[in-house]
């Protein structure tokens, strides 16, 4: 009895539960036609799809406002809503930055170079004077922003008084350092920018400046004066006109779902340089890796940035639409060896050599000890080289190209260290003054790069008798310990800006360069930086730039591991995209997209 | 009962307040800094500093603590440092509702579910059923939630593309109209809460076998069965009712999980909610964003505690409050 009722509840319950299934399975299959109606059906969508570039970023802008604006994606979206007084751009023949007016040009331009068209500049031309402390620039008299007032030189003092607000804080407010009155700690606006008309706008330097870094500071991004005038300061960050931009440029902005989406459209009326061809571009928040990769798969976005050489065999046999540029070189890795004695720099003051990584000759021993070509072969292949010291390759103007890389050699290894007085102890490990070669070395969680070639430099070093440990920091931790001298070994990384000034890693006057983590000293480097630095174009400095990688060479304050290309997935329907070093979007305006129809499935 | 529930909610105002002191301290001595992105070569040094004045972090600790707590007090939670300096509730007012809808809707599932295929393992107790379902139970309580979430994406988004990978909404799906828009917003979140309810729905599957199973036995179930009444009458009025006064308590602590399970179901979906708000939160040592979602969470645990006992009082007449 007991048995059969049971029977008859469970069945009841299976019951229900098939009731739930079918509704559900009616619900997924209605949503599903709804959801192939949306692709299918309407050429509706599919001309949507033909009409919009979707672009995934990892995270939301900041802010769309070139004041403020600080992370990548934010100056790669602004940058297409606002106007520039320059346009400027990378000669990879050379590796030196060109900037151009509408009637001018910093350098004469190189065969298959100039691929941006410098109608996009409000500058007519420039003057530099003589003694190359004031920069005269005469505006187009025919650029408006897009609410058909007039773009004139008093935006520029306008906006040059904004970035260099110490309320606001702007993140730009270093390329202000040369105007008068820096020098004493306060931009003097009324002598440092002029504008006797509207056409005219005159920059006043404390100190002779180099014609390409006059241009490159003073050609920062304006705001229009009119709509931001009656700002106050200390509201600028959070006034509403941030989610309202009103620029210039050849797209401006129709929607921005904070944390999801930023919708960007063609500027009918831009003539600076053009409306955008691409009607539409939807920057798409997608924070995880994995999503956004699969979704590059899907056909859902066009274009992902930073994919992994592990992924790209999956992803391209997966869809054969895709394909991957790369762009470079800008970014390295590195391990980093503390050259001093930190704990006691930080006590007293005084430098003593680190105990472990102090000698030069020990440096460069480890560097012969790892094995770097392994850890390209093994997960950058094609797309990583080997770095000798922090000027990049494509910086063709200064490489020094006649510097051959430490070797993989680790018996030159155990010889040096043997000559240092780094004998092997009873266990193996090596040993000086009763002192065993052990040290921990630190990374940032999250980089799969680095795990992996922290492993094989933990193998290469305990192959000659250095006992390394791996240890893995949050963050913000990490960036701490390393700012704080608490590291003793470290792997880390850094992007290279594309004007040449090392001073601040590598400066003897460790308060001053806030980022020689290492503690190293030359005074011989800081001597070159500040020679180069008098000279007025920046290819008579080539010389002091060769000797420089000379020396890093020789004294392998860190040890340089390898420059990394960078990666990214695009779409094939995208034509006309371009890479270049200052930017994955910088000719966005004029990609094209091919029609659906066209794309074999 | 509601003297109870008042008293209930007065002690729960120090105890909020307790954890806020808390994590204000906590998140201050942790490691890193709030302007630590503008400590980088190529940016002024003066631009840091410059932040950190404008966040008021330049202060002593106590006298940042005093200046909160003030602010707090008037209910002004200040502006997010990573957002835009938006005010912290606008934050959370977009992100609220989000997590909610997940949390409502898992929460929903995994009862309805849970509760399901607990009658349907103890009824059908140590048959191939009962078996089957307490084995594929085991199996997706045992398994790691994100883990899970990667392999739906990539089986029912990739391989078959059923759903979409990530998003609350298709591009464009504002043109669909409320009705269109709103099936569209179903059909994004049908993943995640799959995802997030099969795990919590087999604990609780296993929790009302068990209690059902003891139910069962109990001589007042017999009685019911001796005085003729339908056996469904009998499971679902006299056993159930029962055997879900255990189960109801997991309702007021199941919502904390449901929380923090919705904090990588956001990552890895790309939903703009609470969790995600927070994760971001944390790692940019957004302070005032930190400590206004744990005042949001925190509130919300203790209500859906306070909620859990009061349930439990409705369901059991010997409990009185």
């Amino acid at each position: 009895m007991i048995e059969k009722s049971a029977e008859r509840v469970s069945s009841l319950s299976i019951r229900l539960a098939g009731y739930l299934l079918v509704l559900f399975t009616l619900f997924t299959l209605s949503s599903c036609n709804r959801h192939n109606d949306s692709k299918g059906n309407g050429s509706k969508s599919r001309a949507a799809m033909d009409t919009t570039l979707v672009i995934s970023m990892l995270g939301d802008a900041d802010y769309l406002n070139p004041v403020i604006g600080a992370t990548v994606t934010s100056s790669n979206i602004f940058g297409l809503i606002y106007p520039s007084l320059l346009q400027s751009e990378f000669d990879t023949t050379t590796g030196l930055m060109n900037y151009m007016a509408l009637e001018k040009k910093l350098r004469a331009v190189t065969p298959g170079q100039g691929k941006k068209a410098p109608k996009g500049a409000i500058a007519r031309s420039w003057r530099l004077s003589d003694d190359h402390k004031s920069l005269t620039y005469i505006l187009r008299s025919d650029a408006f922003w897009d609410d058909g007032k007039p773009i004139v030189s008093a935006d520029f003092k306008f906006s040059y008084q904004l970035y260099g607000n110490p309320v606001i804080a702007s993140a730009r407010q270093q390329y202000l350092a040369e105007l008068v009155g820096a020098d004493k700690g306060k931009v003097d606006f009324d002598k440092a920018i002029e504008t006797p008309n509207d056409t005219t706008l005159i920059f006043r330097f404390y100190k002779p400046v180099p014609e390409q870094l006059a241009l490159f500071h003073t050609s920062l991004t304006p705001l229009p004066a009119h709509r931001w005038k009656d700002v106050k300061p200390d509201e600028f960050r959070h006034s509403p006109l941030n989610l309202t931009p009103l620029g210039a440029g050849p797209y401006k902005l129709k929607s921005w779902q904070q944390q999801q989406e930023i919708l960007l459209v063609s500027s009918r009326k831009s003539n600076l340089p053009k409306p955008g061809n691409i009607p539409a571009i939807s920057f798409k928040v997608v924070p995880d890796y994995t999503v956004r990769v699969t979704q590059l798969q899907t056909g859902t976005v066009d274009v992902v940035e930073n994919i992994k050489p592990e992924d790209f065999t999956a992803l391209l046999k997966a869809n054969r639409q895709i394909d991957i540029k790369t762009v470079g070189l800008r970014v390295y890795d590195y391990v980093g060896w503390s050259n001093i004695d930190q704990a006691e720099y930080r006590k007293n003051g005084t430098f003593k050599p680190h105990p472990l990584f102090g000698s030069a000759r020990v440096r460069v021993a480890l560097t012969n000890a790892i094995d770097r070509q392994a850890i390209i072969d093994g997960y950058l292949k094609q797309y990583g080289v080997i770095c000798n010291n922090d000027i990049s390759p494509s910086l063709k103007w200064a490489y020094n190209n006649r510097i051959t890389p430490h070797p993989y050699d680790p018996a030159k290894a155990s010889a040096l260290l043997k000559s240092e007085g780094w004998l092997p102890g009873p266990d193996g490990i090596l040993q000086k003054n009763g002192k065993k070669f052990s040290f921990v070395l630190y990374t940032n969680a999250g980089n799969a790069r680095r795990n992996y070639a922290s492993v094989i430099i933990q193998q290469n070093l305990r192959a000659i008798g250095i006992d390394c440990k791996l240890d893995v920091q949050e963050s913000n931790v990490f960036f701490e310990s390393l700012q704080s001298g608490k590291l003793d070994a470290w792997m880390a990384g850094w992007s290279i800006g594309l004007e040449i000034d090392p001073l601040d890693v590598w400066g003897s006057d460790l308060k001053k360069s806030r980022f020689n983590f290492p503690g190293y000293r030359n005074p011989r480097v800081d001597e070159l930086c500040e020679l180069a630095k008098q000279k007025m174009d920046p290819v008579e400095a080539k010389p002091y730039w060769l000797e420089y990688q000379e020396i890093l060479h020789r004294d392998q304050p860190i040890t340089f591991l390898y420059w990394i290309k960078e990666t990214q997935g695009f779409n094939k329907r995208i034509e006309g995209a371009e890479l270049n070093i200052s930017g994955t979007f910088y000719n966005v305006d004029d990609w094209r997209l091919r029609p659906s129809a066209n794309i074999a499935q | 009962m509601l003297i109870y529930i008042f008293k209930r909610l007065l002690i729960a105002i120090p105890l909020i307040f307790g954890v806020l002191t808390l994590t204000f301290f906590i998140i201050r001595l942790a490691p890193g800094d709030p302007a630590a992105f503008f400590i980088q070569p190529g940016i002024s040094p003066n631009v840091a500093e410059q932040i950190r004045a404008q966040y008021g972090l330049n202060d002593p600790l106590p006298v940042q603590y005093f200046k909160w707590l003030a602010n707090v007090l008037q209910g002004d939670f200040g502006r997010s440092f990573s957002r835009a300096q938006q005010p912290v509730f606008d934050v959370i007012a977009e992100a609220l509702p989000i997590t909610l809808t997940i949390a409502i809707l898992t929460l929903i599932a995994n009862f309805t579910f849970g509760i399901l295929i607990g009658i349907i393992s103890a009824v059908r107790q140590n048959t191939f059923l009962d078996r089957f379902l307490t084995v594929t139970a085991l199996f997706f309580y045992s398994m790691p939630e994100f883990w899970f979430a990667l392999m739906m994406i990539i089986l029912l988004a990739l391989k078959f593309p059923f759903f979409p990978v990530s998003g609350l909404n298709e591009i464009g799906a504002e043109s669909y109209g409320p009705l269109g828009f709103l099936l569209d917003r179903a059909w994004h979140l049908v993943l995640p809460v799959t995802v997030l309810s099969i795990n919590g729905a087999a604990g609780i599957a296993r929790y009302v076998r068990g209690s059902m199973l003891e139910v069962i036995r109990q001589d007042y179930i017999r009685t019911a069965r001796a005085k003729g009444l339908s056996e469904n009458v009998v499971i679902f009025k006299h056993a159930l009712r029962n055997a879900l006064l255990p189960v109801i308590t997991l309702m007021g602590s199941a919502l904390p999980f449901i929380f923090s399970g919705a904090l990588f179901i956001e990552v890895i979906f790309a939903f703009p909610g609470m969790g995600r708000v927070t994760v971001e939160a944390i790692f940019a040592r957004d302070y005032p964003l930190i400590i206004a979602n744990t005042f949001i969470s925190g509130s919300l645990i203790v209500m859906g505690n306070l909620f859990a006992d009061v349930l439990y009082a409705v369901a059991d007449p010997r409990i009185k409050l």
